[in-house]
């Protein structure tokens, strides 16, 4: 198969690679660029664990063909921390116990994000929806809906 | 009763793996990348039941790719959970079968530089099957003249049995004269239940990575609840010395019982591995791990017989599990059904008799709770249909039989039982009634309109580990190991796996709160099968009382152990020292008693010891719990019921919980949260249906089609009150028992007893789905 030259820019760092054309984004961020926060849990777009946000806009990277982020901007869970200084999403999921086994945890962090991004101050029934594609087998989602309120609330304060 | 002051324990804390998993940095076994490692990929049986006849791999081959058939793979019959003593463990399958048993059972694999390599080079293997009878009733394969016969024998222990009619075990329990029971009992109220075949859907799809080493040996990276087993069973599978076979404890993306056993693609990625001398990765997709295990579907007919003024006399269960196409753990499950039963209520006569059987469908294994929902869907709907029949409240019944401190408790069947020292049943019923408003609860018959709410309870436990005065059928002890650093910091290496419910928080908690350090100072190193001591498993919500137990027992020994070395420096005697957490220092500080001024650091005991060459602090154990003390758990829950739609929706939930000590009171109400999820998964949703005509999954595999609960079908956070009892278990680390598995149990019979109330209409079916509620509705009667 032919291969293509694509530029991306990933969490803030551009780099030029080749890729073949049924190449997916989750593959080249997880084998190529040993970025393994976006979790591969179905393949096909059920579960959202693979999220990340491309141009600022959340994104399946198991159904995104990475030929289609050409010029584009990624941002994956390991690029939502300023240094040390988690997102303040990160450190609500910390406070708030919306951490258990952490699998869904970096896709529904980045879908969180996203949501937060559109719409500062989200309600709950705002929030529920927004995150149905993200799936937790863990938590029963109330933490992690509580911890994205909180955010939600502190922005509306700010 | 020993109580301590606790500083550490029972306060809310971030989890040490919190960041890690925040930011993407946690490695799963997945995440796992070796240079020169290759992709495996597996071919799977299209026939639910077939004699693979021939394999040609040659085409594969000569694209470059290693291939596994059965043909290839070691001639060991093997059961992938041992966690049974050996006598006890029936064995029925291989690496790689010669006879395939289910759709989406493995026949053969192959390596390759990539995963698209190897996903090409697998489509390049021709299979022969000749196809055989099938059977995916368990009724219809018990039927003698059935034509689908799965085993002819199999092995229990080392001895080989015969299977007849595909039933692969049987278990009869009685305590008194059932018989007699119900002849003294005023009432009876029988009723067949149905809890049906349900997938675990943890998160993480089953994956491993295997990394021959240069000594012959390995190095296994997996999806697992237990290393140790999974090294037990590779070196046996293999033929490998145990020092040769290293299974590194990685974290695990939820697993809820589907990795309680060594899972099945681990021994084709090693086998794989070793054939092509390279590490090989193998993940499996999610089609592939909805066909590799799910939960055990039962049916029951169950009787009770109670007297006029509500006392239980007699209760006689039949309960039928269709385990699919192997035997993992079926004979222990029967034992556990039993014992669940037998210890929710004091039936003083009671009669168990349990059937496995095999179908040509998926293999069923543990899901959280091992039998205990299912049974406790069946009890706690005939408690309440009893309660009606006797015109006593629900509420009054449990109380008057329920079994509490005092009470003998079957922890894991007949053969684990111990005596309940700490019980919070009557506070949870009282306090639970109170937060959801049971006194303006009213008879489904008082209620009309279109849509329709109702309140239930019900009322459960687990067990807290498999261990009793005596060991029984089923292995269960942990080790630990401790050591304190050279500046005061202290490494705690344990070979228990943490699901991500937070044992390993509670193992941190203790070491800290025994040892008086700061929480921060305490490391979890990584560990492996080589560096530490046995663990069975983390099953049987035994990660904190029995793995958290033996880091308490370790912990004492190596407090003593600081108290000697610091009497040297200090020229006292040890017992004359007190210690104590000084935060300001951020270390522990020993000092004579009285003396508090005249302390001297841990990190300067630490640090004298090596300078004098008098040796590291530290400690290496093994600790056997001698009980099994229930967890208790109660249910409260409010259902809307939509009478044009047949959705049921949880309007409110109160979820108790007795844990003992709650050593991380926020992971515990995780638990009791994600507990009703699951619980709701079960009661409305969740169900892996087959197609009869081909074997098949009727969802084909896809989880949207499987309909797992999303945030939207949860109630809303204010509507979720979630509460403790105030106990303390005297046997358990700090007064703690566990809570995982009890934190679903009673869930969703909690639900339907709630959906009765609503609606009038007994469901003894689950999941209740809007069809099946519709016509319900429409029949007045659910089928």
């Amino acid at each position: 198969m032919t291969e293509t030259n694509v530029t991306l820019t990933v969490n803030g760092k551009r780099s030029s690679l080749r890729v073949r054309p049924n190449e997916l984004l989750l593959n080249v961020l997880r084998d190529r660029m040993f970025l393994t926060g976006a979790k591969y849990g179905c393949g096909i777009g059920e579960c959202g664990a693979c999220t990340v946000l491309v141009d600022g806009r959340p994104a399946l990277a198991c159904l995104t063909l990475a030929v289609a982020v050409d010029g584009k901007e990624v941002v994956t869970i390991e690029g939502l921390a300023r240094g040390d200084e988690l997102d303040p999403l990160q450190e609500a999921f910390l406070d708030h116990g919306a951490v258990q086994c952490g699998f869904c945890t970096p896709g529904m962090i980045m879908t969180a994000r996203s949501l937060l991004d559109e719409n500062p101050s989200p309600s709950e029934e705002e929030i529920r929806e927004y995150i149905r594609g993200n799936i937790c087998r863990c938590t029963g989602y109330t933490s992690i809906v509580s911890a994205i309120l909180s955010c939600a609330k502190e922005k509306e304060e700010a | 009763m020993e109580t301590r002051q606790l500083e550490v324990a029972g306060t809310r804390t971030r989890r040490k793996d919190g960041v890690a998993k925040v930011t993407g940095r946690e490695t799963f076994s997945s995440d796992v990348y070796l240079p020169g490692m290759m992709h495996a990929v597996v071919l799977r049986s299209p026939y639910p039941h077939a004699e693979v006849v021939d394999i040609d791999v040659s085409e594969a081959e000569r694209m470059g790719a290693v291939c596994l058939t059965p043909f290839d793979v070691p001639d060991i019959v093997y059961n992938e959970r041992t966690v049974s003593i050996p006598e006890k463990t029936y064995r029925d399958r291989t690496v790689l079968p010669k006879r395939v048993r289910h759709v989406g059972e493995a026949v053969a694999a192959v390596a390759h530089d990539t995963e698209e390599l190897a996903m090409q080079a697998v489509s390049k293997i021709k299979v022969q099957y000749k196809e055989l009878p099938y059977v995916l009733d368990a009724e219809e394969a018990m039927a003698e003249r059935h034509g689908a016969r799965l085993y002819d024998t199999v092995f229990l222990g080392e001895e080989s049995i015969q299977v007849k009619n595909n039933i692969a075990c049987e278990r009869s329990i009685a305590v008194g004269d059932v018989e007699d029971g119900f002849r003294r009992a005023d009432v009876t109220v029988e009723s067949e239940f149905e809890a049906q075949r349900m997938y675990h859907a943890q998160m993480e799809t089953k994956a491993a990575v295997c990394a021959p080493e240069p000594d012959g040996g390995i190095t296994v990276w997996t999806t697992t609840q237990t290393i140790h087993n999974v090294r037990q069973l590779l070196g046996q599978i293999f033929n490998l010395p145990l020092h040769k076979v290293n299974v590194k404890r990685i974290a695990l993306g939820g697993a809820f019982g589907s990795s309680i056993q060594m899972n099945s693609i681990t021994p084709i990625c090693v086998a794989l591995a070793l054939r092509a001398k390279r590490p090989v990765k193998l993940v499996t997709s999610r089609e592939e791990d909805m066909y590799d295990h799910v939960k055990y579907p039962v049916k029951f007919w169950l009787k009770f017989g109670a007297q006029k003024d509500g006392r239980l006399v007699a209760a006689h269960m039949k309960a039928l599990v269709d385990i699919g196409a192997h035997n993992i753990q079926a004979y222990p499950l029967l034992g556990c059904i039993a014992g669940w039963f037998a210890s929710l209520y004091k039936f003083p006569n009671l009669l168990f008799e349990g059937k496995a059987v095999y179908t040509n469908k998926v293999p069923a294994c543990a899901m959280q709770g091992y039998g205990n929902p299912q049974t406790n869907f069946a009890v706690e709907s005939l408690m309440d249909m009893l309660a009606e029949e006797l015109g006593i409240d629900p509420i009054q019944l449990r109380l008057m039989n329920y079994v509490g401190v005092g009470d003998e408790f079957w922890g894991q069947g007949p053969t684990v039982r111990s005596i309940i020292k700490s019980c919070g049943v009557e506070e949870m019923l009282s306090r639970g009634a109170a937060m959801i408003g049971w006194d303006r609860r009213v008879h489904p018959w008082q209620k009309s309109g279109d849509v329709v709410r109702g309140i239930g309870v019900a009322r459960g436990f687990h067990t807290s580990g498999t261990g009793g005065p005596r060991p029984g059928e089923v292995i269960d002890y942990s080790s630990a190991t401790i050591k304190v650093n050279e500046d005061g910091s202290v490494d705690l290496i344990t070979p228990v796996m943490d699901q991500g419910g937070g044992t390993w928080e509670a193992a941190a908690k203790v070491v800290a709160e025994v040892l008086k350090v700061p929480l921060d100072m305490v490391g979890i190193s990584p560990s492996d099968t080589r560096t530490t001591g046995y663990d069975v498993c983390t099953h049987a919500t035994r990660g904190v009382y029995c793995g958290v137990g033996a880091v308490l027992h370790v912990a004492e020994q190596v407090r003593q152990k600081i108290l000697e070395m610091a009497a040297r420096i200090l020229e006292q005697n040890p017992r004359d020292l007190s210690m104590e957490r000084n935060e300001e220092i951020g270390q522990a500080v020993i000092y004579p008693t009285g003396l508090p001024d005249k302390f001297i650091t841990l990190g300067e005991v630490a640090k004298t010891a090596q300078i004098k060459s008098w040796g590291t602090i530290a400690a290496t154990d093994s600790y056997r719990q001698k009980n099994c003390p229930p967890c208790f758990v109660t249910h409260f829950v409010e259902v809307e019921v939509e009478k044009k739609t047949g959705r049921v929706r949880i309007v409110r939930a109160a979820l108790l919980g007795d844990c003992g000590t709650p050593i991380n009171p926020d992971m515990v109400k995780g638990q009791l949260v994600g507990g009703l999820c699951r619980g709701l998964a079960f009661a409305l949703l969740e169900e892996t249906a087959y197609d009869k005509s081909t074997g098949r999954l009727v969802c084909g595999g896809y989880l949207t089609d499987y309909k797992l609960p999303t945030a939207c079908e949860m109630p809303a956070i204010d509507d979720i009150m979630v509460g403790f009892a105030n106990t303390y278990e005297p046997t358990g680390p700090l007064g703690a028992k566990g809570i995982g598995e009890a934190a679903l149990n009673s869930a969703a019979s909690a639900i339907v007893n709630a959906i009765y109330n609503a609606t009038g209409i007994r469901f003894k079916k689950l999941p209740v789905t809007p069809e099946r509620m519709l016509e319900a509705l429409r029949e007045g009667v659910a089928r």
